[in-house]
């Protein structure tokens, strides 16, 4: 049965209040169009889990859409901070903030329904201090050997979002490149939603080249240019200029901000200006 | 006396002449980038260079704007996760060397990425670990590549975002971190070596006296008798491969 909807009909999984996990990292391949989708539902109240943060989520935080983010810190490389994620936290927006590894070990726990894996990260940092108290994380002895190691708790996140080269109408997806947490990610969410530069038919991706198995996705859009400014490996570049305007539009914030995410974001400009390319 | 290098250009070939061809290295954010590059150009060319992403032995042709720059995973032997670099490469213990940036760090290596409060007392938060409380828990050692600015060494760090060499005076490995945390500072004027006993001045760059060197860095330092080693200057090559191939803009050592 074909798991093909409209950008629209797939986003309707995420809800007010959902926890939802991204998986772009910084500047590339972050899912920009499902997250202007979310920003033009006007979405509340979401937990975003992203490993490293990137401009969807500087996006959904700086639009209002976030309650509580837990990531391990990010940034738009040499094009800016986050700056709306980092002016959010300042202004008290919770956030629980790991590292790479010890947040897709949390996914990776998730995925396998075990309820923790240890590690030898994190320890002895104020970062570990601090996400004591949110149950993510707790110091324990080895059973084995006695030692002390990190227990990092499992998450599963409700709606995983993955912008993918190519999929196929049953939701086999293939993403090109490295894939930072990208797998972890999808497998630990209870929900997967593909956004795809090209969907095909079924049999129309060699069964090696399969990054997500459709067995867990439950949606599958056809989204060209749906990472865009950010570059999609296999795909397109970053858009430096674009990804310039927004740095400074984050930095300024308020409704400078949120001008800039209508004019270029949510019109549908960016995404003709995209598939003209 | 005047120098013919940028502060930057020094600092990339300071930390590039102690990389190691056997090294197997992470590479963070920034001017490692530039480092660790000019290493596997020139003195290190058999360095297997980690990016966090899941990218192994990329060879970038052209500048690239951080790790998440596809330009900076150019001609790469293979691609992977954060599971295959950080977990069975980092935390399996085949990384032998971390390369890193920080905003403040401490006698002890100890690395603060995550925020700086400014005399107001305002605080401003920047890029936090990602990657970075990682490599600097894991790996075998670690070398910090950053500006030498009096206001990034701190007696103890403001934020810590990853414990150096030793933690509340006491190694490591006590607490369960594994690998040998920050063996070196390297900055656009020195090379700090991080031992148990804390830091070392251990040499100045050519040009730079160890005096002022000292007075610029607020934190205990240990100077060895008979004062720093001299760091070896740039070579024109060097100096040629950064200008013209790895930072033609500046964007890191401008």
């Amino acid at each position: 049965m074909s798991k093909v909807s409209s950008l629209a009909d797939a986003m309707s999984a995420v809800t007010d209040g959902t926890h939802l996990a991204l998986t772009g990292f910084s500047i590339t391949r972050s899912a920009v169009a499902a997250a202007a989708e979310l920003v033009r539902a006007g979405r509340r109240g979401l937990t975003l889990t992203q490993v490293i943060g990137s401009l969807d989520t500087d996006l959904l935080v700086g639009s209002g859409c976030v309650d509580r983010l837990i990531y391990s810190g990010g940034s738009l490389d040499r094009f800016g901070s986050l700056h709306s994620v980092n002016r959010a936290i300042s202004a008290g927006m919770p956030a629980e903030e790991y590292s790479t590894l010890s947040l897709t070990l949390r996914l990776l726990a998730g995925s396998l329904g075990l309820p923790f894996v240890p590690t030898r990260s994190l320890i002895g940092s104020q970062l570990l201090e601090r996400l004591t108290p949110s149950g993510g994380a707790m110091m324990i002895s080895d059973p084995f050997s006695g030692s002390p190691v990190l227990a990092v708790s499992a998450v599963r996140p409700d709606v995983a979002i993955v912008h993918a080269n190519v999929c196929d109408d049953e939701g086999n997806a293939w993403v090109c490149g490295p894939l930072w947490s990208i797998k972890e990610t999808a497998l630990a969410s209870a929900r997967v939603i593909v956004t795809a530069e090209r969907v095909v038919p079924r049999g129309g991706i060699d069964p090696s080249r399969i990054t997500i198995p459709g067995a867990v996705v439950a949606a599958v859009a056809e989204v060209p240019g749906g990472g865009r400014p950010t570059s999609v490996f296999g795909a397109y570049d970053y858009d430096a200029a674009l990804l310039a305007d927004y740095a400074a539009a984050s930095r300024a914030g308020g409704e400078t901000f949120s001008r800039f995410v209508a004019d270029r974001f949510l019109t549908g400009a960016l995404l003709t200006a995209a598939v003209a390319r | 006396m005047s120098t013919s290098w940028t502060p930057g250009e020094m600092m990339a070939v300071a930390a590039a002449s102690l990389m190691r061809d056997d090294d197997v290295a992470l590479v963070g954010l920034g001017l490692p980038q530039i480092a660790a590059l000019l290493a596997q150009r020139t003195t290190a060319p058999g360095i297997q260079l980690l990016l966090e992403l899941g990218v192994f032995m990329p060879h970038p042709v052209e500048p690239a704007m951080g790790i998440a720059d596809p330009r900076m995973w150019q001609d790469a032997w293979s691609f992977g996760g954060v599971l295959d670099a950080l977990g069975a490469m980092l935390h399996g213990g085949r990384v032998t060397l971390g390369i890193l940036g920080a905003l403040q760090v401490d006698p002890s290596g100890s690395l603060n990425t995550t925020m700086v409060s400014a005399e107001d007392g305002s605080v401003r938060r920047f890029n936090g670990s990602g990657g970075g409380n990682d490599i600097e828990s894991l790996a075998g050692r670690v070398f910090v590549v950053m500006r030498h600015d009096s206001r990034k060494f701190r007696p103890a760090v403001e934020f810590l975002t990853s414990p150096g060499r030793m933690l509340n005076g006491r190694p490591r490995a006590e607490y369960g971190l594994s690998g040998g945390g920050t063996a070196a500072v390297i900055t656009d004027r020195a090379i700090l070596t991080i031992t148990d006993a804390g830091a070392v001045l251990a040499s100045v760059h050519p040009g730079q006296n160890p005096e002022d060197v000292i007075a610029s860095t607020p934190m205990p330092l240990i100077v060895p008798d008979g004062g720093p080693d001299e760091t070896a200057a740039p070579t024109a090559g060097q100096q040629r491969l950064l200008r013209t191939e790895l930072d033609p803009k500046g964007w890191y050592l401008g």
